[in-house]
């Protein structure tokens, strides 16, 4: 317990004393997982649209297939892109590996399809008669598209969540695709991971702390956009 | 007011599954029509109005407009979707409020050129003055029908497709959207309802037409009394 304590305590002096490299890995973690899930949100909301509203041969197969990919283990999509990166590997001369590109590839690929799963159901829980409004009143297709996605858009938000929860916590991918390179690759999880390893827990609490933090902060911000949203409280 | 237009389906047949529920089967709509369409649950109503907003693919069905020669029902589908507005039995409202749902339609239709004017005094017709602020979630069944129709007059349709629109209204909404559609249909505009009690529309009906055994029938075969009012139709477009 005084460990606890005491980690804690000095935890919460480096957060606030403006410990240059804490708040440099926080920024990697950032900049990294905010990237991917932007451009994962585009093509999912298009994946999840085509799944929930299109009629056509394979559809509840890659229904099947997305959600398997939720439960994938980060590591795995890790290893996968490793090999795939990986000198010998097909996209191995872009000299990928070991960058905060082949992190953001492996986050994007980690959040897709939580992001595809959760907007489709969304949409197949929405009223299909707002697609159908939308275009019998004149909408074009990409206009009625924006319209549903406005729908279903606290959907869309919890999707956005998980999504981020789930990259910026991971370490199995970032590890394997960033190599914990400091000052560069080493991020939020891969950190926490290193300081535990050397018996350093104050600054891997601390850095726990900011991931918490971040992660109050987003929901409370969702919390604030739904309560705003809300005609009928 | 809608210029005049004649459009005729022909051979529409749609199955669901194994099921057929429409079979070589046809309608013809001119402007200042009012047609009203009965049939037990499940004859195809629901699926025909569908399939003449352009919402629903039939198997097979092809269309004529005016005195052209007949097309393939997609090859009209961009067509049917710009000048043939569904309005469901339940209408959707979109998040937000009245006047959002009512500024939606009119943002679509490029004629409108002073679009507050237009929302306004769209709202006006509607007689929903006062609820523009209001969740339109939260409006009751009658002002829900009234705001699509209004939606609907922004939209300025040559057809108009209503799914049971006067079903589980009281008596003083059911004359206000019986006025409204007769507003329509004296601008030219083509209505087509399909409903259970086809009583509500006498005065304003110039066709009464069955669903049944997966066709369309003029109502006046089935039931030996005379439902066409070309007279009605004729008054109007004078």
């Amino acid at each position: 317990m005084d460990v606890l304590l005491a980690s804690s305590a000095e935890a919460f002096r480096l957060l606030f004393s403006g410990d240059a490299e804490i708040w440099e890995i926080v920024g990697i973690s950032f900049r990294v997982s905010s990237l991917a899930i932007l451009c994962a949100v585009p093509p999912a909301l298009i994946i999840a649209f085509v799944l929930a509203y299109g009629n056509f041969f394979g559809r509840r197969l890659l229904i099947s297939l997305f959600n398997t990919f939720l439960s994938i283990p980060a590591v795995v999509i890790g290893l996968t892109l490793f090999i795939v990166l990986s000198r010998q590997g097909p996209l191995g001369d872009f000299k990928l590996l070991f960058t905060q590109t082949a992190m953001g590839l492996g986050q994007f690929l980690l959040c897709l399809p939580i992001l595809v799963c959760m907007v489709h159901v969304s949409l197949q829980a929405a009223d299909r008669a707002a697609w159908e409004t939308a275009r019998t009143l004149g909408a074009s297709r990409v206009r009625a598209f924006f319209t549903v996605i406005y729908e279903i858009r606290f959907g869309l938000m919890a999707a956005l969540l998980a999504g981020y929860g789930r990259i910026i916590s991971e370490v199995g991918a970032s590890m394997m695709l960033g190599g914990n390179i400091a000052h560069y690759t080493r991020n939020i999880p891969t950190a926490i991971a290193l300081e535990t390893s050397k018996g350093a827990f104050a600054e891997g609490i601390a850095l726990g702390m900011v991931l918490l933090f971040l992660a109050f902060l987003v929901n409370a911000l969702l919390q604030y956009v739904q309560g705003k949203g809300s005609i009928n409280p | 007011m809608i210029e005049s237009f004649r459009i005729g389906f022909r051979d529409i047949s749609k199955r669901y599954g194994g099921n057929s529920v429409l079979e070589q089967t046809g309608i013809d709509i001119a402007s200042h029509d009012c047609i009203v369409i009965t049939g037990k649950n499940g004859a195809g109503k629901t699926t025909l109005l569908r399939i003449i907003a352009g919402l629903e693919e039939p198997d097979r069905g092809r269309v004529i407009l005016d005195d052209g020669a007949p097309q393939r029902w997609r090859q009209q589908r961009k067509r049917l979707l710009r000048s043939v507005m569904y309005l469901h039995q339940q209408p959707y409202m979109l998040a937000g409020s009245l006047q959002r749902n009512i500024d939606y339609a009119a943002r679509l239709n490029p004629a409108i050129a002073d679009r507050a004017s237009s929302v306004a005094k769209a709202i006006h017709w509607a007689r929903l003055d006062g609820l523009e602020a209001q969740a339109a979630s939260s409006l009751s069944g009658g002002q829900k029908q009234r705001v699509a129709l209004t939606r609907a007059r922004l939209r300025d349709p040559q057809i108009l497709l209503l799914d049971e629109p006067t079903a589980n209204l009281d008596n003083e909404s059911r004359q206000r959207t019986l006025q409204m559609l007769r507003e329509f249909c004296d601008s030219g505009t083509a209505v087509i309802i399909v409903s259970h009690d086809p009583d509500v529309f006498g005065e304003l009906a110039t066709r009464e037409l069955l669903l049944q055994d997966h066709r369309i029938r003029d109502a006046a075969e089935t039931a030996h009394e005379v439902v066409e009012l070309d007279s009605v139709r004729q008054s109007r477009q004078r």
